[in-house]
Order: C-alpha cells, then sequence, then structure tokens
C-alpha cells in the first residue's frame, strides 16, 4: 500500500517539475503572476468540475473548517512571492536548493512534532542519514548546474 | 542582505511542507478534492488582486500561447491531491523527499530531451549521482 503511495507521490513531483516548465515557458510572454493566475484559475475550473462527479466530501464545510486550516493557501501563495522575491538576486540554482532545503527540514520538523495534528514520526538515525544524502545530492546538483550555467555563459 | 534573501527562500521551501501538512488535515474533513478546489479557487482570488495592482504581462497572451503552454493548471491539480492523499498516510517529510526525487529525475529528461522549450543538453554524471543518493535516501526511511 505505502509503496504506491510513494511512488504516486514520486509522479507528482514529475509533473510538478513538468509544470514549473511549462509555466516557464508561457511566462516569458506573459509574465510571472499572469502565468500563476492561469495556473490557479483553470486548476479552479477543472477541479469545480471534478468535485461536481467525482466529489465524496462536503464542500460547505469549508465554511465550518477552522480558520488555520484555511490559511494553507497563504503559505502556497508566500512560496510564490518569496521565489519571484529570490530568484532575481540569488539566481534560479542557489532559490531552488535553498527552498528544497527549506522543504526537507521543515519535513521532518513537522512529522517528528506531529505539528498540525497529522502523523507522528519520531527524527531516528535513518532520517538523519536521509538528510545528509539528500543534502550531498543537492550539493551534486548545485556543482552540476553551475557548471552548465558556467558553459552556456562562454558559448554566448 | 543576501543572508535575508537565502532565508526568505528558505522559508519558502518551509512554507511548502506547511501548506501540504495544514492540507492533509483539511482534506481528512472536508474531502481531499474539496481541498484542493479551495487552494486553486481562493488561489485564483488572491492572484486576481495581485495581478490588478501588479500585473506587468499581458493576460490575453493566454488565447494565443500554444495549448501545451495551457497545461499548467491541470498538472498542479494533480500535485497538489497527490500531497493531500499521501500526508496522512506516510507523513509530510516522506512525501517530500518522493515529491523532490519525482521532480529531480523529471527536470534531467526534460533537459536531455529539450522537451518543453529547454535547450537539450547531456546528463551530468553529477545529476546522475545525485537521483542515486536521493533513491538511496528515500529507500532508507521508507
Amino acid at each position: 500500500m505505502s509503496i504506491l503511495i510513494l511512488a504516486a507521490a514520486v509522479i507528482g513531483g514529475v509533473l510538478l517539475s513538468a509544470q514549473s516548465s511549462i509555466n516557464g515557458a508561457f511566462s516569458k510572454q506573459a509574465g510571472t503572476y499572469e502565468s500563476t493566475f492561469l495556473t490557479f484559475a483553470s486548476g479552479a475550473l477543472v477541479l469545480f468540475v471534478g468535485i461536481l462527479f467525482f466529489g465524496q466530501g462536503d464542500i460547505s464545510a469549508i465554511l465550518d473548517a477552522p480558520k488555520w486550516q484555511l490559511s494553507a493557501v497563504w503559505f502556497g501563495v508566500g512560496y510564490l512571492f518569496l521565489t519571484v522575491l529570490a530568484v532575481p538576486k540569488i539566481g534560479v540554482i542557489a532559490t531552488n536548493i535553498s527552498t528544497v532545503i527549506g522543504q526537507l527540514s521543515m519535513g521532518i520538523l513537522i512529522d517528528h512534532y506531529g505539528w498540525f495534528g497529522g502523523l507522528q514520526i519520531p527524527f531516528d538515525w535513518q532520517r538523519g542519514v536521509a538528510i545528509v544524502l539528500m543534502l550531498a545530492a543537492l550539493r551534486l546538483i548545485y556543482i552540476a548546474d553551475r557548471k552548465s550555467a558556467l558553459q552556456k555563459k562562454q558559448a554566448a | 542582505m543576501k543572508l535575508m534573501i537565502y532565508a526568505a527562500a528558505l522559508f519558502a521551501g518551509m512554507s511548502l511542507s506547511i501548506e501540504g501538512a495544514i492540507y492533509g488535515e483539511l482534506g481528512k474533513s472536508i474531502g481531499k478534492l474539496e481541498s484542493s478546489f479551495y487552494n486553486f479557487f481562493v488561489g485564483t482570488i488572491i492572484l486576481a488582486v495581485v495581478l490588478l495592482f501588479f500585473g506587468k504581462g499581458s493576460l490575453s497572451h493566454t488565447f494565443k500561447a500554444p495549448k501545451w503552454q495551457l497545461t499548467g493548471g491541470l498538472l498542479g491539480i494533480f500535485y497538489l491531491t497527490i500531497l493531500i492523499v499521501s500526508i496522512p498516510l506516510v507523513g509530510v517529510g516522506l512525501s517530500m523527499i518522493s515529491v523532490i526525487v519525482g521532480q529531480m529525475i523529471m527536470s534531467i529528461v526534460i533537459e536531455h530531451k529539450g522537451w518543453l522549450g529547454s535547450s537539450p543538453s547531456k546528463i551530468q554524471k553529477e545529476k546522475a549521482a545525485a537521483v542515486v543518493l536521493m533513491a538511496a535516501s528515500l529507500f532508507l526511511i521508507f
């Protein structure tokens, strides 16, 4: 069961990566905020139809949901703005690497303390080693991206 | 000053994990597709306000752009809904590592093939090694 879930999450990452390339291409001519707006708006439209036919929950319960749960949308939008702010100052590569480090460390912290009422998964040595491996991988990606950026500059 | 920018990028990543954790909870009470819809619907409203005040581009390009450039929203739905399903089952850490592995593999493939408007470039050995390390870390905590 959980191997299927992990495979699905990996596919989620694959789709996210495709999305960022696609949005990158669109935003070159349309603009960053315009591209994000289109992503949200078209997503909302498709989901609206999806919920009408396949929704098993209760969308009207959104009015009774605690406000802190509704605040999640601000974190999504906040991510966007912080990225838009950081990319021109430190570059895409450094921004991406910093983002991933924040994502990982926060993910492990939330699991360890069981914040927001979800699963509680204590930090152990396997998770410690996993973080070290991830950091080493990010270091390699940083080196590779710096190299290819340099080559592109020389070619130009 | 530059340190502040790095901190901002770090916080951007932390926001993604917080967002996922909270939507995992919301999904339990109002439904998973419904939580996804909430995010895209309210996000649209927020972005509409932002566009009104800060938009410098041209939204009308939407109608001229090649159709494949319009699929970002659809892909975003799958990503978020998968997270809303997976986080309550395997936790935020494991979900995020899986997502990052998927992103890494796909970005290598996109660059290699020159898909989606990128200029094709060879797979670098550092990146291949990075994917192996990431897969190892996923295997370790699974």
